[in-house]
């Protein structure tokens, strides 16, 4: 275990970390501002996964599918969005669940209608596609470029958030939203807003990772419940915690794995645990 | 509050008798379906007990099944023990997790406690998903069915054990029903309705809702022993979180908070389930349609709908109204 092992394993931590990032910044943004769980939040990164696939085959373009398969879970989104939604926002967190379970079915079914339930692979872009050498190890250039596709996105979304007016819309209608509405801010615009720039994050991160992992039928279960953790620990509603929790899951998971083999797949949970019994609000909330 | 009314016994007789008659005149098939739907059901009561009247929406009820099942098996088959003592140190087993899970998460409520339940199931469901010694992804097999000889049955026989489970399901019922119309029942609703009421009279919330999760374990892990003995064979599937999602569906489906709704949701489900997979290979979009219309129609369920229908028409003398909606659960 020398330098090179623990630079190797950094990065790997790191491109994990930014593929949560993408996901559960727009389900913790949905759910401090519009208070809804939306558990078929990874759904939309599988469609964003297997639209991106699709639309690289039949256009042979890497970065048009890359820009379209986010546009286009956003369309999804927002068709979701207005049939079901906009109806359940006040329904209680019980309902909510049920009702994206039961799209999670849906969902898992039409792309198995759509695609088959083969393993879709897609191949990073040529200028992506070999690997970078430096400080002793030799590292994929498309890694490299998913983590610095994250930090931009995270640095840009602080940015946006901390720094513009928009930002401090979001910020205020989390806090308070009755109060934010009195104050003249379209509160139910913002949400859908909101509502679809964190679908397109989903399909961003969907297509993101096809490249890594390939695109199956259960990709979308299989990040949903680290996300969702990272949402738990980091506080619902804020981008801090979404990146604290993040990074936290992803250096977790993946150092675990390789120092900790025997104990890694429970080490999540037992800090899941820790931080609901000592600090249930997570460790970042919105609203302090 | 729980009332046994007398639509309620009509519906239990009505469903025991159906799931009877199915496995007595079936073929092998269909008493191979009544014990599914037997074991599905005891889970959907048991998650009705706790959520339908403790207002605790658990996401782990398929690990609590599953931990029985487990701990049933390594008793039975990797220690040796007789059937009997194992299934009790597999219900204890199930008892000691949903009362810790409950014991840990009740001052969390809403989304919390979902999510805090669905974490501790999902943390049982890798443990044994990891574990050599247990099989891991693959499970264990070799497991017996409870001797019952000396009654002159045998349970290697589907029909023997179709009607077992049936009998289970009765038991279970019994068992949840007469908690609920306990002083315990009666606070566990009044938590439920209005925890810092019941708190300002002195009850101590977070000790009673640990228990109830407890009870609610106790009948998950019957569940468990049981659905260990009708496949022979268990694996880590039945402790994923979909399960439990599965089950929340029988409940709604069926109705919260009535307790015979999930045994109805069950039939409905196991059936359904079996009709679409004739047809089609995606019944799981059918059941997603079909979830996301009943929470949408009301939520109140098929049972619960119609239950409301009869109340409304004919009130009784006594303020007999269940339950309408799920209101404050956040």
């Amino acid at each position: 275990m020398d330098a090179s092992f623990w630079l190797l394993q950094f990065l790997n931590a790191m491109q994990y970390s930014m593929l949560l990032f993408l996901l559960s910044i727009g389900l913790t943004v949905i759910f401090g501002l519009m208070h809804f769980v939306n558990l078929a939040h990874a759904s939309l990164y599988m469609l964003g996964a297997y639209f991106g696939i699709s639309v690289s085959a039949l256009t042979g373009q890497f970065w048009l599918a890359f820009i379209l398969s986010p546009i286009i879970v956003t369309l999804i989104g927002a068709i979701l969005y207005f049939t079901l939604i906009d109806r359940m926002r006040a329904a209680g967190p019980m309902n909510q669940v049920l009702v994206t379970f039961g799209l999670i079915f849906v969902i898992l079914d039409l792309v198995r209608l759509g695609w088959g339930d083969i393993a879709l692979g897609l191949d990073a872009p040529d200028a992506l596609a070999h690997t970078v050498s430096f400080w002793g190890i030799s590292y994929p250039a498309y890694r490299l470029f998913i983590i610095a596709l994250g930090l931009t996105i995270m640095i840009s979304m602080w940015v946006v958030l901390a720094r513009t007016q928009i930002g401090a819309m979001i910020r205020a209608s989390v806090e308070n939203a009755d109060m934010a509405a009195s104050l003249g801010i379209h509160v139910g615009r913002l949400f859908f807003v909101v509502f679809c720039f964190g679908c397109a994050l989903a399909g961003l991160a969907g297509v993101a990772a096809a490249p890594i992992f390939s695109a199956t039928t259960t990709m979308g279960i299989t990040i949903l419940i680290p996300t969702l953790i990272v949402v738990v620990i980091g506080g619902l509603g804020s981008l801090e915690g979404a990146i604290a929790g993040s990074l936290i899951i992803g250096f977790l998971e993946t150092f675990g794995a390789v120092l900790l083999p025997s104990l890694s797949a429970v080490l999540t949970y037992i800090l899941l645990a820790v931080i609901l019994v000592l600090r249930p609000q997570g460790l970042i909330p919105a609203r302090g | 509050m729980f009332y046994q009314s007398r639509l309620r016994s009509i519906t239990l007789i009505l469903a025991l008798g159906f799931l009877a008659a199915y496995a007595s005149f079936g073929s092998y098939f269909a008493r191979e379906i009544v014990i599914e739907i037997t074991i599905l059901a005891i889970l959907a009561i048991s998650l009705d007990f706790c959520a339908g009247f403790g207002g605790m929406v658990s996401l782990c009820h398929g690990a609590i099944m599953g931990i029985s099942a487990y701990a049933f098996t390594i008793m039975s088959v990797k220690l040796g023990l007789p059937s009997v003592p194992s299934a009790m140190i597999g219900l204890m087993a199930a008892v000691v997790f949903s009362g810790l899970v409950g014991w840990v998460t009740a001052r969390t409520s809403g989304i919390f406690f979902i999510m805090a339940t669905l974490a501790f199931g999902q943390m049982a469901y890798t443990f044994f998903f990891k574990s050599r010694w247990l099989g891991g992804d693959d499970g264990m097999g070799g497991i017996d069915r409870f001797d019952l000889s000396w009654l002159g049955v045998d349970m290697n026989d589907a029909l023997v054990f179709a009607l077992f489970g049936i009998a289970v399901l009765l038991l279970v019922y019994v068992i949840a029903a007469i908690l609920l119309r306990s002083g315990f029942g009666r606070i566990l609703s009044g938590i439920h309705s209005n925890e810092n009421r019941m708190q300002a009279v002195g009850i101590n919330t977070a000790n009673h809702k640990a228990i109830a999760m407890a009870a609610s374990g106790l009948m998950a892990g019957i569940a468990g022993i049981l659905a260990a003995q009708h496949t022979l064979y268990i694996s880590p599937e039945l402790l994923i979180w979909t399960v439990s999602g599965e089950v929340l569906l029988v409940v709604i489906l069926g109705g919260i908070g009535t307790l015979i709704g999930p045994v109805v949701g069950a039939i409905m489900l196991v059936m359904l389930k079996h009709e679409l997979s004739n047809y089609t290979d995606y019944w799981h979009m059918i059941v997603g349609m079909v979830l996301i219309f009943a929470v949408l129609a009301g939520g109140r369920g098929i049972f619960g709908q119609i239950e409301y229908w009869l109340i409304t028409r004919h009130p009784p003398k006594a303020p007999h109204l269940p339950p309408a909606k799920e209101k404050d659960l956040a």
